[in-house]
């Protein structure tokens, strides 16, 4: 059978009224899900798993694609109203979202949210339905060293997110690395800084991690001075994005798209990191570089069309190969199991009914995602109408039961309090949050891919050149650290220059 | 105050560099005395990270020789440390580590009802009664929502058990 007849026979989920309102009801759950601190998407969908045991297997995987595609929208509504983050995938939403809401935009950065995920998650699943045998086998010939290389570069985005001073985003950066080498040693299952806590054994809870740093600082400050911003109710703004805003912000979603189609195909890079590499790559080529991070809508497209357009994209593995791109998508390869079914090649061939089936429905959850996600923003976004002075308390009982729900352990708050401790003093003394965020996340990967590549080397620097993969991310670090350096030369020389003038008048 | 903060980030950066390389990293990390290659041990890692942080920080105390003193910035300080921020600031902290500590034993839901109001308290909240409220009402509903919606359980303490 021809592609388009596949695709056709497919299209009869659409006589299947049962698998398409579980389509929109299970968008309709991840977007609630997502915009509650701490109940991740992944959590999400643990939690409709079990309801789908009953289900018919198209209608009980789309129920759960649906969770997962509006979990991932629904995280960036916190993290524009509140800069707490829904899931880890909208922390880069939150460096120009809440900037955005504190002007009094928040209704246009939700609407750019919304639309940013819908064409992103649409290009995702073209990706999906167009690429899957191509890019499967793409993803397939990375190994340790190229992942190493990749994340390597990944890291450069720092540069892009420290703010003034780019020493302080690298000390950040450095510190949330060491931060993430908490736990047991992965090779040799040595201590490493857990002091024999068991606690600390699995490393730091990175939801505590997230939410400490954005949400707890921001509370603390308000301790530190009330008068300063209490009573003040931001104004919600125009909700409308006007296309004008699209149209110069679709280079941005395009780019945004394309990274988190590409890093989704991947299995293991997940969608937070896809969002702060489009972010930062947005930032790189915007004639508006100088408004990141203070509120810049591009920004916001860029980090949620990254984070989106992971979402189709991660089951290209799945589907082709039958390996999890992630957490969620390890869950959802359970759903399969369950129904008696085996992602990989073989389903191509004996269950193709069921897979074209999915295609559809996750084109049609594209669309259930702008109607539901739309109605989400006129929900959530009153939120940004509460006084201060009850929405910070607010917000501190809400991470707590959210950081607490992750793993029903007590000792998640303390971190996620502590990490909120040492995220105040960073705002303090100007240490920008981001670099240390993604390099908290990144971290683990890079250092777990620099040792497997050694062991697969005997010790050997080598591999790390071993393929055209490695040298393309190794000239690319190289050109985006020599960009760095010179901006930084030139800008030095430029303030140097403006001193002396200053001094001559 | 910008050479003052870069100063001080840098100073700490070093310092925090240090220690970790004479106590943190010898004492805090366990490693297979036979492993024959160094980039193999658990050790190698944090140690490339302790100097990087070394470099980092006596970078940040090199380039602030060339920050100039803005008298605004020191402005700006005054105003974001208001008087009794201190105290205020400790007394967020006792709450912090008390509503941590003591979550099994009275709690979740009472302690996050006190910590509510408290936080409401010290942020001189501008609407005490319908924080108040919402000090009571939050925590339930909350509750209500993750044991008995998504299933997860929170500490009941021993004082007064919710259903």
């Amino acid at each position: 059978m021809s592609f388009l007849d596949n695709l056709a026979q497919g299209a009869a989920i659409f006589t299947n009224p049962e698998a398409l309102i579980a389509l929109v009801l299970g968008v309709a759950i991840g977007t609630v899900a997502g915009a509650i601190p701490g109940l991740s998407a992944t959590m999400a969908v643990a939690l409709t798993l079990p309801f789908t045991f009953s289900m018919e297997p198209m209608t009980g995987i789309l129920l759960l694609l649906g969770v997962y595609k509006g979990g991932i929208f629904g995280g960036s509504i916190p993290a524009i109203l509140i800069k707490t983050p829904g899931t880890p995938a909208s922390s880069a939403t939150v460096l120009d979202g809440y900037p955005m809401a504190e002007k009094g935009e928040a209704g246009r950065a939700l609407g750019m949210a919304l639309y940013a995920s819908c064409t992103a998650d649409f290009f995702s699943n073209l990706a999906l339905i167009l690429f899957a045998g191509w890019l499967a086998s793409f993803a397939l010939s990375f190994g340790p060293p190229e992942f190493f290389t990749l994340i390597l570069f990944s890291l450069t985005i720092i540069a892009g997110v420290s703010g003034e001073s780019l020493l302080k985003g690298i000390v950040s950066a450095i510190l949330g690395l060491l931060l993430a080498t908490v736990g047991l040693d992965l090779v040799y299952g040595t201590n490493r800084f857990n002091f024999g806590d068991p606690n600390l054994m699995g490393g730091l809870n990175f939801i505590a991690v997230l939410i400490g740093l954005f949400a707890i600082p921001e509370i603390l400050a308000m301790v530190a001075n009330p008068h300063g911003i209490d009573g003040k109710v931001r104004g919600l703004g125009s909700d409308r994005v006007h296309w004008s805003d699209y149209k110069r912000c679709f280079v941005s979603i395009l780019r945004g798209s394309a990274i988190g189609a590409f890093l989704g195909s991947i299995p293991g890079i997940g969608a937070a990191p896809s969002a702060f590499l489009s972010y930062s790559e947005a930032r790189r080529t915007s004639p508006n570089r100088e408004n990141f991070g203070k509120g810049e809508i591009e920004g916001v497209a860029a980090s949620e069309a990254g984070n989106n357009g992971v979402a189709g994209a991660t089951l290209i593995p799945l589907l082709a190969l039958g390996i999890p791109g992630d957490v969620i998508t390890a869950i959802i390869i359970g759903a399969f199991m369950i129904h008696g079914l085996q992602p990989g090649p073989m389903m191509f061939i004996l269950n193709v009914d069921i897979i074209y089936g999915l295609f559809v429905g996750l084109i049609l959850s594209s669309f259930a995602l702008f109607f539901i996600g739309g109605a989400a923003i006129k929900l959530f976004r009153y939120v940004a109408d509460i006084p201060r002075g009850i929405l910070f308390p607010l917000v501190l009982v809400l991470c707590a039961y959210g950081c607490y729900a992750v793993n029903n352990n007590i000792f998640d708050v303390g971190v996620m309090f502590a990490i909120g401790w040492l995220g105040y003093l960073m705002m303090c003394f100007g240490v920008p949050a981001a670099p240390f965020l993604i390099a908290f996340i990144l971290g683990p990967l890079l250092e777990d891919n620099f040792r497997q590549a050694m062991l697969m080397s005997g010790g050997s620097p080598d591999i790390l050149f071993r393929s055209p993969i490695t040298w393309t991310f190794w000239s690319l670090t190289a050109i985006t650290v020599a960009a760095i350096v010179l901006t930084g030369i030139r800008s030095a020389r430029g303030g140097a220059t403006a001193s002396g003038t200053n001094a001559g008048s | 105050m910008a050479r003052q903060k870069h100063v001080q980030v840098g100073a700490a950066a070093v310092l925090f560099a240090a220690f970790l390389y004479f106590v943190g990293i010898p004492y805090g990390i366990t490693a297979p005395t036979n492993i024959q290659n160094i980039v193999l041990s658990p050790l190698f890692w944090p140690t490339i990270l302790a100097a990087l942080l070394a470099v980092a920080g006596l970078a940040l105390l090199a380039a602030s020789r060339s920050l100039p003193v803005e008298a605004g910035e020191a402005a700006e300080d005054e105003e974001a440390w208001q008087p009794g921020a201190g105290m205020r600031l400790a007394a967020m902290a006792v709450l912090m580590a008390a509503f941590t500590l003591s979550a099994t034993t009275i709690g979740f839901v009472w302690g996050a009802m006190i910590a509510f109001a408290a936080t409401a308290l010290l942020v001189k909240t501008r609407h005490p009664v319908a924080a108040l409220v919402a000090a009571v009402l939050v925590p339930l509903v909350l509750y209500a929502f993750f044991a008995h919606v998504a299933g997860v359980a929170i500490p009941q303490g021993e004082l007064v058990r919710l259903p």
